[in-house]
């Protein structure tokens, strides 16, 4: 594929700050989410769900709640009699058969005319449960003789991982005996680990701890389905990719996937969260069974208590290195606690850890452990700001013992393009380096000591960096681009356009075709009629379906030079197209207009087809992205409260072909990041049960705990992705702990190794000095 | 229980709903008048994406009784521009690329208008505990603080 489109003039197209078309529509209120729309006969649906993180249902008693005035049906899992008892997946476990395995997973589901009725409904249903023992926390739940959480015999999932960039080369591991919890297993080893670490000069050894976050999406999931007549369904979804969606539930309700339309609404964030089904089928069954249009949405607490968080995760990491600064061995421990359900990118996750710098001998084990919580999915570069966190954490601590500079002794050891990750694929094209270099050319790197020096009485400042990325993910697309009997262009694919990527991949049809955006139209199409399109994650949509409507615009512009060649008797390499006119080359008033041909394709007895560019490529090239981030930091070490006074990121975005929405994802992404890093989790008591379920215990950052994010693009051209672009949603989520934590340490000294990095804790570890 | 009439001015028109009595402002609001612009993304009032102006007053719709609003007046996202287009605001909001994914861009900008009928000249201080209120996911607040503030003729620190 050609990575640079040559056009005569340059069109208002790619590289632009142009402002999304729908922003009108978004700043008035008139976009339609799922819970916006409201057909007539509208039933509502809730979900009652176990208070238990794990017991046996010895029974479930619906009449009381099937008498209630208003009330449509009441399902529970004997109602559906394809629900498998060994669900490999949250979609599948549906309704809960026999035993529940989480606090907040759904046993019975109610319609009904108002959501109060279908509210008082649940509270009618009489459920007598045996409450067993539950796992709760990972590492306890790694051993033998836990109480299981899956059935015995339920496959791994590892579709998520697939979707986010997946690695090859990863031994899978037999599992110890009887520790029954264990899903997936990762070992990656080069060299010889215990020579290394006994040839070391400075060996340190920590484990850091990263609890589960949600992706805090701010509409909660939603969806609304309705069958007609002939047994089409149609899914009006809050979804991430709706053929993935498509896919869940055709399977879920074992029915074919022609006969789903899943329509694509507007969806208000999902950063992984939404890629899997999660409330689509038994919505849907209550819209079978009810013959009404249903409609269900989450609220905050089931959200927050059964949604699907990221994982948590601990890393035990213990490196040797010499005194001048020559690595020598890593080891390192990856615990991913998936909760109910296996799914975590534990692969990708592994090679992480000991691909970004180059250690001669490693060793990495990695772990999936299944534990009585709410199944886990991605959340924005899926456990990436997990291992970074841990490996750049541990970065500056040996730059520190050896009295090294933090961002010197990073670029001798950091990976570059043709370097072997720890899976011993070569790194693909990237400018982890670049990023970096030009970080620590920012004057609040230069300036540190004086930040340092500049605090006032009490209080302690520092700062910190750190540098983070993704693989980028991958995944077949497709795209149509025709052009209309009026000379414009209309754009076609199933891209859920959720950030506004719409607009870039406007911009590249435009300058692909040679034609000014304005006269360009995109459109999102639902499953019935746009080309099977994969999900808006993994930072690909710009990259892959970006790439397909490059190539679907240069198609439709050869069929149109052709065209055009015939009526103006010249040879098609001599054409061009500029200003709405295929012209020849050097003789200005020749000429044929782009609307005489769009015409000519329309017309009853034309001879000429209409211009149709299609464009189905499958990738198999990754463009791996960097970012790094610096923080400058103010800490009050009685309180422990940390006051961000600037933050700043560099990144490699390839190409920027909408610098307006590169900076959006950059500043957007940085800002979740620095949740994780200092407020966000989800706590659970020792029986499994959520203790913040809402948004005042649940804290994530707001305007008043931030100063303006501050980004720095950097272009350095991917080699297969459309004009250079790389994916640019994932890299900015990866670096803010580790660049806090280390920022942390040099103000006040102490290093914190689990997250997040709240006022309490520092407080505590600052007093404990 | 029986409904109740709920009369009051919204948008700058006069209406008239049958709406239960526990029922939410924001839910008379949703589903008995169509205005959708507000949008529920808690329920308890911690997330500022159902925001409305009562009597002029900022206020979590989702945490006001409908018939709390009886006779009073009501300004949703959708009456914000007055007949107009867009505020200034809106327009800025469109030209800086703030809406992502949008869904607390309504309550945001109610937030907005309501620290601009305040305080004509706020600082970026001022406007970051303006819209605190407002959770937003996607896009880090930036370009929104810096949209408010050009809208407002004071120029905060390009980020």
């Amino acid at each position: 594929m050609a990575s640079v489109m040559k056009t005569t003039r340059d069109v208002k197209g790619v590289g632009l700050s142009i402002p999304r078309p729908d922003g009108p529509e978004k700043v008035t209120g008139k976009v339609q989410y799922v819970a916006d729309i409201q057909p007539k006969g509208l039933l509502h649906a809730k979900l009652l769900r176990s208070p238990h993180a794990h017991a046996r249902i010895k029974r479930i008693d619906t009449s009381r709640a099937k008498a209630l005035a208003g009330v449509r049906a009441v399902l529970t899992a004997a109602d559906m009699p394809y629900l498998k008892k060994k669900a490999p997946t949250r979609a599948h476990a549906v309704l809960a058969i026999d035993r529940v395995v989480f606090a907040g997973q759904p046993v019975a589901a109610v319609a009904a005319d108002e959501v109060a009725i279908a509210e008082e409904a649940l509270d009618l249903i009489d459920v007598e449960y045996e409450v067993l023992a539950a796992a709760v926390d990972p590492l306890e739940s790694m051993t033998p003789g836990a109480p299981p959480v899956a059935e015995a015999g339920t496959e791994a999932d590892t579709s998520e991982a697939q979707a986010h960039g997946s690695v090859s080369g990863v031994a899978a591991v037999a599992k110890p005996a009887k520790a029954v919890n264990i899903s997936q297993q990762a070992k990656l080893a080069r060299g010889d680990v215990a020579k290394g670490l006994a040839a070391s000069d400075v060996v340190i050894e920590k484990t850091y701890r990263i609890p589960m976050v949600h992706q805090g999406y701010l509409e909660p999931h939603a969806v609304l389905a309705q069958w007609d007549t002939t047994g089409q369904l149609t899914l009006w979804a809050s979804t991430q990719g709706s053929f993935n969606t498509r896919s869940e539930v055709a399977e879920v309700l074992e029915i074919a996937e022609n006969r789903i339309k899943v329509i694509p609404v507007e969806c208000g964030g999902g950063f992984g969260g939404k890629i899997r089904a999660l409330c689509e089928p038994v919505t849907a069954e209550l819209a079978r069974v009810t013959g009404r249009p249903v409609r269900y949405v989450m609220t905050r607490r089931e959200e927050l208590i059964a949604g699907m968080p990221a994982p948590q995760v601990v890393i035990k990491l213990k490196t040797g290195v010499k005194r001048d600064g020559t690595l020598m061995a890593l080891d390192g421990e990856l615990i991913i606690e998936s909760g109910a359900f296996s799914g975590a990118v534990l692969a990708v996750g592994a090679v992480f850890l000991a691909s970004l710098y180059k250690w001669p001998a490693f060793e990495v084990r990695g772990f999936e452990v299944l534990t009585h919580k709410p199944s886990i999915a991605a959340y924005r570069a899926p456990v990436a700001p997990h291992t970074i966190y841990a490996i750049d954490s541990h970065m500056d601590q040996i730059a520190d013992a050896i009295g090294q500079d933090p961002v010197a002794f990073r670029l001798r050891h950091v990976q570059r393009e043709g370097d072997p990750m720890a899976n011993n694929q070569p790194w693909a094209s990237n400018a982890g380096y670049e990023v970096l270099e030009r970080l620590a050319q920012h004057p609040s790197w230069k300036k540190r000591d004086e930040w340092k020096k500049s605090a006032p009485a009490g209080r302690l400042r520092g700062t910190g960096l750190s540098l983070g990325g993704w693989l980028g993910g991958l995944q077949p697309t497709g795209a149509t681009v025709r052009l209309n009997p009026d000379g414009s262009l209309s754009v076609l694919t199933g891209q859920v356009d959720i950030a506004g990527t719409n607009i870039a991949l406007a911009q590249i049809a435009a300058t692909a075709y040679g034609i000014d955006i304005d006269r360009v139209k995109i459109t999102t199409g639902d499953t019935d009629v746009a080309p099977m399109t994969g999900l808006s994650a993994g930072s690909k949509t710009v990259y892959t379906v970006g790439a397909a409507v490059l190539q679907a615009a240069q198609d439709a512009r050869q069929q149109t030079l052709k065209i055009a060649a015939t009526e103006l008797e010249a040879a098609v390499q001599d054409l061009d197209i500029e200003d709405g006119k295929v012209v020849v080359r050097g003789v200005p008033d020749k000429g044929v207009t782009l609307a005489s041909i769009g015409k000519k394709g329309n017309l009853y007895m034309s001879k000429v087809p209409p211009v149709l560019g299609v464009a189905n490529p499958a990738f198999t090239q990754q463009a791996p992205a960097f970012a790094a981030q610096l923080a400058r930091i103010e800490v009050d070490p009685d309180t422990g409260e940390v006051t961000l006074h600037e933050f700043v990121v560099v990144q490699d975005v390839g190409k920027a072909i909408n610098p307006l929405a590169c900076e959006g994802q950059m500043q957007g992404g940085a800002v979740q990041s620095l949740g994780i890093a200092l407020t966000e989790r989800l706590m659970y008591d020792d029986k499994g049960r959520l203790m913040n379920p809402s948004l005042l215990d649940y804290r994530k950052l707001t305007a008043a705990d931030l100063p303006n994010i501050e980004c720095i693009i950097v272009e350095k051209p991917s080699p297969a992705g459309p004009f250079g672009a790389r994916g640019v949603g994932e890299p900015p989520i990866v670096p803010a702990p580790a660049a806090i934590a280390n920022a942390i340490e040099d103000a006040t000294g102490v290093r914190l190794t689990e997250l997040p990095m709240t006022p309490e804790r520092i407080a505590l570890a600052v007093a404990r000095q | 229980m029986a409904k109740q009439v709920l009369s009051f001015t919204v948008n700058g028109e006069r209406v008239e709903a049958l709406v239960q009595p526990y029922v939410t402002l924001l839910d008379a609001l949703r589903e008995d008048l169509g205005l959708t612009g507000p949008k529920e993304g808690c329920g308890t009032g911690d997330c500022g994406a159902c925001s409305v102006h009562l009597d002029g007053k900022l206020v979590a719709s989702c945490l006001v009784l409908a018939m709390q609003a009886r006779g009073r007046s009501v300004t949703t996202i959708e009456g914000l521009a007055r007949g107009a287009a867009l505020t200034p605001v809106q327009e800025a909001f469109v030209r800086h690329g703030v809406p992502q994914c949008g869904f607390c861009i309504p309550g945001v900008l109610m937030a907005a208008a309501s620290l601009l009928a305040e305080n004509a000249k706020p600082s970026e201080e001022d406007i970051r505990y303006a819209i605190a209120g407002n959770l937003c996911r996607c896009t880090g607040y930036t370009k929104m603080v810096e949209a408010i503030s050009e809208a407002a003729g004071t120029a905060a620190r390009k980020g």
